[in-house]
């Protein structure tokens, strides 16, 4: 049920008016999700993370390179790759209430599978947690609710990959626990390929198989590690763990740009 | 809000002008000065202040409009007035949204379009009222046609500044989704552009009413605009009056009508 993805040499320079050479965002990176792989890309702000993602989703492409999904090079948005925003207000239709967000993606189904997958939908919805708020429309929402909202919505889509562009950076600190711990559970259950960005290094520590760490401008892959903490993670114990936090120091230490190999050594 | 409070306050205990005061609320003083008015122009007339036939004392003016009632003249054409305005506005809007949409999210019509439609929208519409007779006559072909012109800038203008303002994450969720492009405009870039559509749509209902009279006291033989030429004609006040009073209660109900409606049907207007 789910997909390989890959990025293959892939740069993109963006043209800067008045410059014959461009601003280039990211030089020859090679990386790959396995299937059913959750990897997680940092990076400082500003490198340009969400444009690596939106090559992924076929939203954006490459200037040399490719994006590969299963070995094919992707050109358009492919089926089953789903993406989450940042901004989800900005990305749910405020015309809608809730279920129909969630429908979106299925509308193109006959109309006779119609109330079929509206039960499915309640379902998803079910699943983040939302029953009950089916009729409200998203504005109606907290925060944290609409990106559940979102999230549900990608479930619908029956994505094969789960692209996440630092979905939980907008909500407290609270709610992004109990999202990341929501998304990890869906995750375990369907077994999607996920590729989350984020500049958060815990975040990404506590949701992935791996983490990539990007370099400052232009971009270029740094490092990438093993998480090899045990699942099912939970938001207490395996912050704690040792383990955690040695990671925790190596990432950070890696951003921030100090020697990394002084920093092993401790 | 808070003169109202003051407003409120003020009144120590309920009466019969305390609950007109809380209905009326903030509108009060308006409604007041509107009344003084009146009064002031019926007791000039009354009095002789202006001496002039052609100035009838209000009383006078609200009986020639109630005696209308039973189907006289006025509400005849004003049904006919209307009737042009709701079918040229309606072509109008359709074609402004559309146009609105297919420009703002196409860029080989705007450059093929835009041009053209800039350089026709500053004209005043009425002024091309006697050319166009020569071509459509002076029959309802071009009454609806100069509405619908007046009609379609404002609509198309607000719907192509608005298309303009549609989030790029939304038409990325849209694409993600592998939405068709018809789709997405109809499903994505039209709900999500109906905010200034509606703002657009208002302003051209006052400018398609203006337009039906306009065009009416120029050329035909029916409709408000046809009465109030006529009315001046035979030297009936009463009845211009009535007529423009008429106009008058149209244009605040329309306008009412609307603001209502895009509450019903716009409910994430501000929002988002």
């Amino acid at each position: 049920m789910s997909e390989r993805l890959g990025f293959d040499h892939v740069t993109k320079i963006f043209e800067a008016p008045g410059s014959d050479t461009g601003f280039v965002a990211f030089d020859d990176i090679t990386l790959e999700a396995s299937p059913s792989e959750f990897l997680a890309i940092v990076g400082p702000s500003g490198c340009g993370k969400s444009t690596l993602l939106k090559m992924a989703a076929g939203l954006m492409p490459p200037t040399r390179g490719r994006v590969l999904l299963d070995g094919k090079p992707v050109f358009d948005p492919p089926p089953g790759v789903v993406y989450l925003f940042q901004q989800y207000a900005k990305s749910l239709f405020a015309w809608r209430t809730v279920i129909d967000n969630v429908m979106f993606p299925l509308e193109a189904a006959p109309r006779s599978q119609r109330n079929e997958l509206r039960e499915k939908c309640r379902d998803y919805l079910k699943q983040v947690g939302l029953s009950g708020f089916e009729d409200s429309y998203p504005w109606q929402l907290s925060g944290g609710m609409q990106q559940r909202v979102a999230i549900a919505r990608a479930l619908a889509a029956d994505p094969q990959v789960l692209l996440l562009d630092e979905p939980f950076s907008a909500v407290d600190a609270l709610t992004r626990m109990e999202l990341q711990s929501l998304v990890l559970q869906l995750w375990e259950r369907r077994k999607f390929t996920a590729i989350l960005v984020t500049h958060d290094v815990e975040e990404a520590i506590f949701l992935a198989d791996r983490v990539a760490v990007l370099g400052a401008k232009p971009t270029a892959l740094k490092e990438i590690i093993d998480v090899g903490l045990p699942r099912p993670r939970d938001q207490l114990t395996t912050r704690e763990d040792p383990r955690f936090l040695k990671l925790r120091h190596h990432l950070t230490s890696l951003l921030l740009a100090r020697n990394p190999a002084h920093v092993a050594a401790v | 809000m808070s003169v109202v409070g003051t407003l409120e306050g003020a009144s120590s205990k309920p009466s019969a002008a305390g609950s007109i005061r809380r209905r009326l609320g903030p509108r009060l003083y308006g409604v007041l000065l509107i009344a003084a008015i009146l009064l002031f122009w019926e007791v000039s007339s009354r009095l002789g202040w202006i001496v002039s036939a052609y100035w009838p004392p209000v009383t006078k003016i609200l009986w020639a409009a109630i005696s209308q009632l039973g189907g006289g003249d006025i509400l005849v054409s004003l049904a006919a007035t209307l009737r042009r305005a709701l079918t040229g506005y309606a072509i109008g809007s359709v074609l402004g949204i559309a146009l609105g949409i297919l420009l703002g999210k196409s860029k080989v019509l705007r450059i093929a379009l835009l041009p053209l439609i800039e350089i026709v929208r500053p004209i005043p519409t009425p002024a091309v009222i006697p050319p166009l007779i020569l071509f459509l006559g002076v029959d309802d072909a071009l009454k609806i046609f100069a509405i619908s012109l007046a009609t379609f800038f404002p609509v198309f203008t607000n719907t192509f500044a608005g298309v303009a303002t549609v989030d790029d994450t939304l038409i990325q969720t849209a694409r993600t989704f592998r939405t068709s492009w018809a789709r997405t405009l109809l499903r994505v870039v039209l709900p999500a552009t109906l905010p200034a559509i509606a703002a657009g749509l208002r302003t051209a209902t006052s400018l398609a009413l203006v337009v039906a009279v306009v065009s009416e006291m120029v050329a035909g033989s029916s409709g408000i605009g046809y009465y109030l030429v006529e009315m001046q004609y035979a030297l009936r006040p009463d009845l211009m009056y009535a007529a423009v009073m008429y106009l008058a209660i149209t244009g605040y109900a329309v306008n009412r009508l609307f603001l209502v409606l895009e509450a019903r049907l716009i409910p994430w207007m501000g929002k988002t």
